[in-house]
This record gives structure tokens, sequence and C-alpha cells, in this order.
């Protein structure tokens, strides 16, 4: 498998969320944050099921 | 432990309410006499009418059945804890229902009169110039409230005794308005109408030192922020031909975001994406995932309810 890119679109209002949640040291830039949302997502997803099982 | 000072008493009739000025650290109790009666309440900001208690605001905070320990919040642009639930000996109130109406008595079981929570609030607010349309959403104090899995909400009875009560905490001046519920053909107060006993008291230190503090925010807006603060004083609609729309953060603008994905990020997001709402739009998708993890993590209520903790 190879990199695929995922060209999101954000209105102004998100990009400011994600903006001042940058602010809060949670990651370093907008791209940052929306890896960090993946890796947490996917693993609590993973969590979840491995829990249930 | 100081006890409360007594400010006024009153029993409310069955058919009855009355409009009660209830000032900023008074506590109204709302109480069973013979038990098993349901009772409507109004509350209005005694200095501005144009606030009142939402109740869809305080369903969304609170739940369906708000009890001891939660605020009754006023509509937007406002939303300020008007009141607070001090204590409740039962913990069956409900936000869901409507209040009775003429309307239902005469369409569902034919009477051309019958004691109804509307026009019995009406009735009471008339006292201090208020008129049927001002009669809004009730909270129902002691009404035993669910929601069936069809999605419909239900009603049946209660079990309250004599001297269970409800204290309402006045966290501003208001106008409180209880009334006796109208139903006497319905199972909210088991079939029968009885009085309600009704007590002003003081709030003491101790009551008043309970309250959690709830926010104070920019957003909590009155009429000195309104672009048009005056109450419009006739019946009919007119366009305002100077009318221009000042729509807060518009035109939405959409700026793209191209995110990199390496192969084990792809295997990720291919595992969780919700391509069931999606299809293969992806980028709809990494858009959901982002804000639904940001919810998890950083919202501290229920999504689309306000967060109420004071920082």
């Amino acid at each position: 498998m190879t990199e695929a890119v995922v060209t999101l679109r954000l209105n102004q209002q998100q990009l400011e969320l994600m903006d001042r949640t940058i602010a809060q040291g949670v990651a370093a830039d907008r791209v940052a944050l929306v890896r960090l949302a993946l890796r947490e997502y996917a693993a609590s997803r993973k969590a979840a099921a491995e829990t249930a099982r | 432990m100081t006890s409360r000072q007594v400010i006024s008493e009153l029993v409310l009739e069955p058919g009855t309410g009355k409009a009660i000025e209830l000032l900023k650290g008074h506590i109204l109790r709302v109480e069973q006499v013979e038990g098993g009666q349901c009772a409507d309440f109004n509350c209005f900001n005694l200095h501005d009418y144009k606030e009142f208690m939402h109740c869809g605001r305080t369903r969304t905070v609170h739940g369906f059945h708000p009890t001891t320990g939660t605020f009754m919040w006023s509509a937007p642009p406002r939303e300020r804890a008007m009141l607070y639930i001090l204590e409740d000996t039962v913990g069956q109130n409900d936000v869901l229902f409507p209040r009775c109406s003429a309307y239902v008595y005469e369409a569902s079981y034919g009477f051309a009169v019958h004691t109804n929570c509307h026009d019995i609030q009406a009735e009471a607010q008339r006292e201090y110039g208020l008129t049927p349309d001002d009669v809004h959403d009730s909270f129902n104090l002691f009404m035993c409230t669910g929601v069936d899995q069809d999605g419909h909400a239900f009603m049946t009875r209660q079990t309250t005794k004599p001297g269970d009560h409800v204290d309402l905490l006045a966290l501003m001046d208001v106008l409180a308005v209880p009334n006796v519920c109208g139903a006497d053909v319905m199972k909210t107060s088991n079939f029968a109408l009885k009085p309600l006993k009704l007590t002003v008291f003081a709030a003491t230190e101790a009551d008043l030192a309970g309250v959690p503090g709830t926010p104070t925010l920019a957003s909590q807006r009155t009429p000195k922020d309104f672009r048009n603060p005056a109450i419009k004083s006739d019946r009919p609609l007119r366009r305002d031909p100077a009318y221009k729309p000042e729509f807060p953060n518009t035109p939405i603008v959409v700026t793209e975001l191209p995110i990199s994905l390496a192969p084990d990020e792809i295997a990720m997001f291919n595992a969780v994406k919700r391509a069931d709402i999606y299809g293969d739009d992806d980028a709809a998708a990494l858009r959901d995932l982002l804000f639904s993890w940001w919810e998890e993590r950083f919202l501290q209520a229920h999504a689309g309810a306000p967060a109420i903790e004071s920082k």
C-alpha cells in the first residue's frame, strides 16, 4: 500500500477550533492534529472492540 | 444550622394558579397536601418578561427529569440559570410534556370547558399584564413520564404523599407561576384534582452555599446586545425595508487541507471510517473522525448541550 492524500474541506469555524486546540499544545500544526485524531480514534475503537470480545 | 424564615404561605386550590414575586435568594416550596397532584410551572425574569424559563435548554442540560442539584435555564440568547432545585423529595419531574390545554380536552374528551394548565397559567399571569400568548412550556413538577419504544412521550400515575415537596431557589428576581394541573381525566394526578401548598422562604447561608457556580459568558446576551432591542407592540408582521442581514461568521468559507496518510494510517482509517454514511467520500469521513475525536477528548457536556460548570 502506498501513501494516499485525503483533502479535508474545513470552514473557518472548524479551523478556529483546530487552531485553538493546537494552541493548547495538543499538536504542532493542523496536519499533525488530524494525524493525532486518527491514531487516537482508531486506538480507542480497537480497544473497545477487544473489550467487547 | 439556622432555620429558614417563612415569607408567605398559600394553598393553591384545584383549578387555580398564582403568580408570585420570588426575589433572588428566596425559595419557593411546592408541596403536596393530599399527595398525587401534578403542578405546572412557568417562570419569568421579574424585570424583563422576555427572559423566561426554557424547557428545551433545561432538558438538554439536565435530561427529561430535572431534580435536586439541577437548574432551570432561560431561553437563548439569555441562557442564564434562573432557578436551582435545592430539594426534591420525590425526584419525578418532567420537561417533556407541554402544558395541557383547552384544545386537548375538547378534541380528545369532548369538553366545551375544562380546567387546563394553559388557561390557568394565563389567568394567573394576567395579574402581571401578560397575555395567553406569553404562557411558555411548563416545568411539570411531580409528573411521572417517560419515552416509549416508538419514541412517544407517555405519562403515568404518581406516588407522591402529603408533605412531598420541591424547593426552587431563585437565582434572580423572577415571577414564579405554579398552578394545580387541571388534568382530572388523565393519569398525571391519579384522576383527581387536589390542592397544593406554596411556601416562600428566605434562603439561609447554608442553602446558598450549596449552589454550584455557573458560567458568565459573552454569548449570554441581553437587550443591550440586540440589534433590535424594542419589543414589538402590534400584531401584524411587516417587512423592514431597511433590513440588511448580518448573520454571524458569514460568508462561510471552505479551505482545503491536504493530509498525506502513510500506509499504516490508511489501514487505521479504513478500519474505523464511517463508510456506511459517507460511502467513498474519504474527505467527509476523515472530517467526521476528526471532530468525533475532538468531542470525545475535549467536550465536557453532552454533544449539543452547553457546559454549565463555571471555570
